[in-house]
């Protein structure tokens, strides 16, 4: 694009840039379509040819004889002179809209407000598991069963247990007795959420996967060697990106030994994978 | 659907009207200017330009050839639809909220505003329904609303009644012969303004909506309310879909507290109810004021909107719309 010295006109100068562009071009194919090329001048100012094929049909409607007729009117006013069709800068389509009528309109729109107010309360709340650092209890982290939290394996705030055996406390200075180590030492403490007991045999570790990947990523990549049931990548919370670890559970141990040999080491995104099995926690 | 944005306009609407058949929908603004638009694609046919201020209404007659409009600048205009010619001028001592053709196109009604010294008034003329006839200055019939002022006003069947609603909630049924007071019943609440009436196809029944934000389906002949539609915003607009059972509510809290509340909770949706059970059935939502007026295709298959955003919305309705019916209904449909 070139700049013409001493014009300030930016009108003007749209206008000379425009007669440089060629011809709009238009092909009858021999199919009956049209192939309608034309140029332009993007913002950028490259230059930019578009090519687009497009099919008419004559679609024929009886109508009102009275409404075909004023159909035919010359436009007044404003419009006057300007061609037939739609001005753009009068006439838009706005955004598609859903408008589907239902029984009990009223309260099937206030049980998802709820839902979405109970979302946004949750959102508002700092949890964050100790396992995978995601925004969930601890308890309720998917992967309970197959990694110990992140670095100390503690529960410090969880003593308040601990004061009802009295007879356990005291000893070597600290107060804290581990659950496993209650009642005399006797049972090894019962896991919470029994019912989410995993097969944690067929369940993947995947690390240094880069930050912008997605789950659905993950899913594709994986269930090329058999049945996925879970994939779980690791989020910041405020961020939303990838944390840089996932898990990927299959349905069974060999299909994901198969997946680990395979995946240990394929490029995905600008990284390596590192695919490993998970290890159990203790 | 996707709806037609028709952004001609550059206030707020005031009011938006199909023609008999349909094809043409005319809107007025608070820009003084009429625009008449093809439906079937938001096509601008032309404008109307005449006007001094702010229009509050406009109505066409049963021929598309008339277009009468009112506005603050105290006049009342008619104009041949198809050229834009302004063909006669009214004035009056205050600006004009409704106009309304009979049924037969013979007659035009305008409401007058109440201003100091004035009354509210709802004036007729005999309308030749020629575009090239002289037309008369001479009113017909003059009713002086001493009450409360008349806000809205249209022709029951036949041109039998005159149907009035007023500032203080009230309806009111004139002879339209004669002009006597009929009867006169309060159907909203107190000093709650009726804000639009709008009649069914055969005008035996009509709808009401008013800033106690309901909307009352109410018969001609006695008054009586035969449903009430209730929401929880001020309403501006109320509409009778042919075809389909509906009526179609419009509101949004008043235009001074819009910018001091979101899109969300301002409610801008145009409210569907189901007119039997008068129970809400869905929401089309898109403007960003308040819907200032609704108007529903004469055959129904469509709607359309005028907001306080400036914008006219034009929808037309798909196949979910007219499948819908309550378990009674298919029952019905299907013995």
């Amino acid at each position: 694009m070139s700049r013409v010295a001493g014009r300030t006109d930016w009108a003007e100068e749209e206008d000379e840039d425009s007669i440089q562009l060629p011809q709009q071009q238009i092909i009858k194919n021999k199919d009956g379509t049209e192939t309608i090329i034309t140029w332009s001048i993007r913002e950028d100012g490259k230059k930019v040819k578009t090519t687009r094929r497009i099919k008419k049909t004559v679609v024929k409607q009886v109508v009102n004889p009275r409404v075909a007729e004023r159909k035919q009117w010359a436009k007044f006013g404003n419009e006057k002179g300007k061609p037939a069709g739609p001005q753009t800068d009068t006439t838009s389509i706005a955004e598609n809209i859903a408008f589907r009528p239902m029984a009990n309109w009223k309260a099937s729109a206030e049980d998802k407000s709820e839902a979405e107010k109970k979302k946004t309360a949750m959102k508002d709340a700092k949890i964050k598991c100790r396992i995978c650092s995601g925004d969930h209890w601890t308890t309720k982290c998917p992967f309970k069963d197959t990694m110990a939290p992140e670095g100390e394996p503690s529960a410090a705030e969880m003593d308040n247990e601990a004061q009802e055996q009295p007879g356990a406390l005291g000893q070597g200075g600290s107060s804290y007795v581990p659950p496993h180590l209650r009642r005399g030492g006797a049972g090894a403490g019962e896991k919470m959420g029994g019912k989410y007991e995993r097969d944690d045999l067929a369940t993947l570790r995947v690390t240094n996967v880069s930050e912008f990947a997605e789950e659905q990523d993950l899913r594709d990549m994986f269930s090329r060697f058999g049945h996925v049931t879970r994939v779980f990548l690791a989020k910041d919370r405020e961020t939303g990106r990838a944390k840089g670890f996932a898990f990927v559970s299959y349905a069974d141990r060999s299909d994901a030994a198969k997946a680990c040999e395979k995946m240990d080491g394929y490029g995905f995104g600008h990284l390596i994978l590192r695919v490993e099995f998970a290890k159990k926690s203790t | 659907m996707r709806p037609i944005l028709l952004s001609g306009h550059e206030r707020a609407l005031t009011q938006v009207k199909y023609n008999s058949d349909g094809d043409i929908i005319f809107s007025v603004s608070k820009d003084h200017v009429v625009c008449a638009w093809f439906s079937h694609n938001g096509e601008r046919l032309g404008t109307y330009h005449g006007h001094q201020g702010a229009l509050w209404t406009v109505d066409v007659d049963p021929t598309s050839t008339l277009l009468a409009t009112g506005g603050a600048d105290n006049t009342m205009r008619l104009w041949e639809v198809k050229t834009g010619k302004l063909l006669k001028t009214w004035d009056f001592a205050t600006s004009i909220k409704r106009v309304e053709f009979s049924p037969d196109g013979r007659q035009l009604l305008g409401v007058t505003e109440k201003r100091s010294g004035h009354l509210s008034t709802i004036v007729i003329y005999e309308i030749e329904p020629d575009v090239d006839a002289e037309q008369t200055n001479e009113q017909s019939l003059r009713i002086v609303c001493d009450e409360s002022k008349a806000t809205v006003a249209g022709f029951s069947y036949l041109s039998k009644f005159i149907i009035a609603g007023h500032e203080d909630g009230t309806v009111s049924q004139y002879d339209a012969k004669t002009g006597e007071l009929l009867l006169n019943i309060t159907v909203h609440e107190d000093d709650m303004q009726v804000t639009d009436l709008q009649w069914s196809p055969d005008r035996t029944y009509f709808i009401t909506a008013s800033k106690d934000k309901t909307a009352k389906l109410i018969s001609t002949n006695d008054l009586e309310v035969l449903k009430s539609y209730s929401t929880d915003t001020p309403l501006n607009s109320a509409a009778i879909t042919p075809v389909k059972d509906y009526v179609i509510l419009g509101g949004g809290q008043a235009a001074m507290d819009v910018t001091t509340t979101s899109a969300r909770q301002g409610k801008f949706e145009a409210r569907f109810y189901h007119k039997i059970f008068m129970e809400e059935i869905g929401r089309v939502r898109g403007h960003f004021g308040p819907l200032n007026y609704v108007a529903v295709h004469p055959k129904g298959t469509g709607y359309c909107s005028g907001g306080e955003d400036g914008y006219v919305r034009v929808h037309h309705f798909d196949k979910p719309y007219f499948d819908f019916m309550y378990e009674v209904e298919r029952e019905q449909a299907n013995l």
